[in-house]
């Protein structure tokens, strides 16, 4: 538990080629490993799917935390974390409360808050103590000495589609739930990189602006429909027309705050637009709405 | 003496699962008696999905699960072509194959080195792999250190199975583009050609280090092919559809029953679900057509928010070692160290099918039929997630949405009792498991992470439903036609 990252690179015998570095990278790399102790990261999950700590693990950029390895071997603490963590039951609750006893961490927290039948819609863990510990009650002990709070996705930061019409476990985003600023990232799931870029942010020292829904301007800045490499092109009038406008389809861009067509996904391979899918609006606050998805023309 | 264990949270699996055990000696030698698994969170898709445009459902469905999404994506384009009684074009069928092996890929590669292979092996000494137990670790230092790096390597080829998926799917987890009717885009020869080199790459990875790898730790923890048998029903929906009408599978339909290697039919309208130990309050024993679930919190005797499915009023388990078997391409037994085996089999199987799709894919050719749902209809979708046997029934009135039922692969294998109080098939598998340091209770952890559970999955409302005459219209799904409405 004391050892170093520089120790267990040592110990798995691991080159920079095998983390994909590149020589500037390896540069910073010796930076963080001479200061080994990032900032703790306790990572909760709520009323999701699990989708946004997927797509994190999809991470790769040219800027480090170049991969998910880099995030977690060389960048933060990432003392709890409901699918990567190696301690189960008791111990991980320990693990959690030691960081929580100290304070001063970051917490990310996937998923809403359910709060029907007293919360019992959702349980974290058992405590020590042998009580049964819900969801809201374990976010809002998490949250209360955290240094930042960040809403992975879409359920965290305002419910999501558990939160949807009729909302029948009584969702709640965090912020509305613990009343406490958090730092939202959109997206069903969001991009690997706007969840990498807050924490970034944080062990850095910055703060980070944010809009009137809490999302980073920094990353939420422009409509998709503004960036769309199809904005000028003629309206599609049917499913599978490459090259043309998704609107008549149904496409959100125009409504939605996001980088996608700049940034693209999954290591700039694609994005939705670019498979001929209409953008569902996964940014947006009232992510998924009420109203049909696509249009269907003819 | 007895002594009661609690593991909750359990970690390392996707959504939240509790379990406890009761340990005591048997035969001289300490080990699990009793065993209680809790879904612990529920979330209620089916009644968000109620009212909503039928065309929704890929795309809310698939966030059931951020861990294996596109299976819903496909049992919910099942449902919707079994309602409009259409078949996809080909190209459609194609591409939803390459998508869907895509997210097994990563989810199989996942499960093994990230999920599961940290019960065997010395973990790095940091966080999130630290604080760990050390109880029973075999591998040595030297084999762990492979691990580990392998651990490492295999982030990047489960992301890389992700960047395949993305080619046609557009983004993953969370594609866009499964459309009851079709697919949104077209295979262009280029989109074809990236698909292949991703492919050729993490066949190399899964034939060579994967296999590997589970050999090691089946050589090392050898008598695990003694444990966590379970009940030894398996059950498949059969997934993979090799021709139109989706009658063929890669992965076929089928069932076999504990102590005979018959393959047996799969009849939809046996599978009922028990609600007994379950926080709902309705009767059990409804075929899922015909199901209604009011949520009911407390209740007596209830401990799980996952519902109990049975076949035939018996417990079946399902997932790769389920299809395999099913299919004749894994001849082992059924344990903790045989489902390893079977995901690792099965995942180069898949990885192997690949080329055979892409090949058939026709850039030029249609991807999308005309669809026209009617006022009113029903269908059911039928496939595989990587954990196994999924369902989806749909009924639509007034063109929208009115009921929708999801039976998941996680709800057959980590249910609770039953109204006979026979345990789910965790439950049953953990019985007999012997724990040698009840303070670091390592075995029943590898017992879970053998099923490979995802509890998002497995929780969920059900909407009150109709009885309806089902009948089989196409082998990819079953549906019932309710005449439409002009």
């Amino acid at each position: 538990m004391n050892t170093t990252r520089r120790d267990f690179l040592k110990y798995c015998g691991i080159s920079a080629a095998t983390l994909g570095l590149t020589a500037s990278d390896l540069l910073h790399l010796q930076d963080v490993l001479a200061n080994p102790s990032g900032p703790i990261v306790l990572w909760l999950q709520g009323s999701g799917c699990t989708g946004c700590s997927v797509s994190l693990l999809n991470r790769i950029s040219p800027q480090v935390p170049t991969s998910a390895a880099d995030l977690l071997i060389n960048s933060i603490n990432l003392v709890y974390h409901p699918n990567l963590s190696s301690a189960a039951g008791i111990v991980a609750v320990e693990a959690l409360d030691a960081a929580y006893a100290r304070g001063g961490y970051v917490l990310a927290v996937e998923g809403g808050v359910p709060t029907a039948f007293g919360g019992a819609a959702g349980w974290l863990m058992t405590d020590a103590a042998g009580n049964d510990v819900t969801v809201a009650q374990a976010v809002r002990k998490y949250a209360s000495r955290a240094s930042a709070i960040v809403c992975m996705g879409a359920c965290a930061a305002w419910g999501g589609i558990p939160a949807s019409k009729p909302n029948p476990t009584g969702v709640l985003s965090v912020g509305a739930y613990t009343r406490r600023k958090t730092i939202n990232i959109g997206g069903c799931p969001p991009h690997p990189d706007w969840m990498v870029w807050p924490i970034v942010q944080i062990m850095l020292g910055k703060s980070i602006p944010t809009d009137s829904a809490g999302r980073p301007t920094a990353i939420f800045r422009r409509t998709v429909h503004d960036q769309c490499p199809l904005k000028e092109t003629d309206e599609a009038k049917y499913w599978a027309q490459p090259n043309r406008c998704l609107k008549s389809l149904g496409c959100w861009g125009p409504e939605t705050v996001a980088a996608c067509p700049s940034l693209k996904w999954n290591n700039g391979v694609n994005w939705c637009v670019g498979a001929g899918s209409p953008c569902l609006g996964c940014t947006s606050p009232s992510f998924p709405r009420d109203g049909a998805f696509h249009k269907f023309p003819g | 003496m007895a002594t009661r264990l609690t593991l909750d949270p359990v970690t390392r699996i996707e959504g939240h699962l509790k379990v406890e055990v009761t340990a005591d000696l048997v035969g001289g030698r300490q080990q699990v008696v009793e065993a209680r698994a809790t879904g612990t969170l529920f979330r209620g898709f089916e009644s968000v999905l109620r009212g909503r445009d039928p065309f929704d459902a890929p795309d809310i469905t698939a966030r059931i699960c951020g861990v294996c999404p596109t299976p819903h994506n496909q049992a919910a384009v099942a449902a919707l072509e079994a309602a409009m009684r259409l078949q996809a074009p080909e190209n459609a069928r194609l591409m939803r194959n390459l998508v869907l092996a895509a997210d097994f890929l990563h989810s199989h590669i996942l499960h093994f080195y990230h999920l599961a292979a940290l019960d065997f092996m010395t973990p790095p000494s940091m966080a999130p792999w630290q604080p760990a137990w050390t109880a029973d670790i075999r591998l040595d230092a030297a084999t762990s250190r492979v691990l580990v790096n392998h651990y490492l390597s295999a982030l990047d080829m489960r992301r890389k199975a992700h960047e395949m998926g993305a080619v046609f799917g557009g983004r993953l987890p969370h594609t866009a583009a499964f459309l009851g009717g079709g697919f949104t885009g077209a295979p262009t020869a280029e989109r074809i050609r990236q698909y292949r080199s991703y492919a050729d790459e993490i066949l190399a990875f899964v034939r060579d280090v994967y296999a590997a790898d589970v050999e090691a730790v089946a050589r090392a923890y050898g008598d695990y092919f003694q444990f966590g048998a379970g009940p030894r029903n398996l059950l498949a929906f059969g997934v993979f559809e090799e021709d139109a009408p989706g009658t063929l599978h890669l992965l076929r339909r089928g069932r076999v029953e504990a102590g005979s290697s018959a393959l047996r039919p799969v009849d939809v309208q046996a599978i009922a679900e028990d609600v007994a130990s379950s926080w709902y309050s309705d009767r059990s024993g409804l075929n899922p057509a015909a199901g209604s679930t009011n949520a009911s919190f407390p209740k007596a005797n209830a401990y799980s928010w996952v519902k109990s499915p049975r076949y035939a009023g018996k417990v079946y388990e399902v997932g790769p070692l389920a299809r395999m078997t099913v299919n004749g391409d894994y001849p082992g037994g059924v344990s903790v160290m045989d489902r390893h085996q079977a995901r690792a089999a099965e995942a180069l199987k898949i990885a192997g099918a690949l080329e055979g799709w892409l090949s058939q894919l026709e850039p030029t050719a249609p991807v999308f039929a005309d669809v026209r749902m009617p006022s009113r209809a029903s269908g059911v979708g039928l496939t595989e997630a990587p954990r196994g046997a999924l369902g989806h029934w749909l009924d639509v009135t007034d063109h929208a949405i009115a009921r929708y039922q999801i039976v998941t692969p996680t709800c057959w294998n980590a249910s609770p009792r039953d109204a006979r109080a026979m345990p789910g098939a965790l439950e049953q598998a953990l019985v007999g498991m012997p724990v040698s340091d009840t303070a670091q209770p390592i075995e029943v952890l590898r017992v879970i992470h053998s099923f490979d559970p995802c509890l998002s999955c497995a929780v969920h409302v059900m909407r009150p439903g109709r009885t309806a005459a089902v009948s089989v219209s196409r082998g990819g799904a079953w549906s019932s036609i309710v005449t439409p409405q002009a």
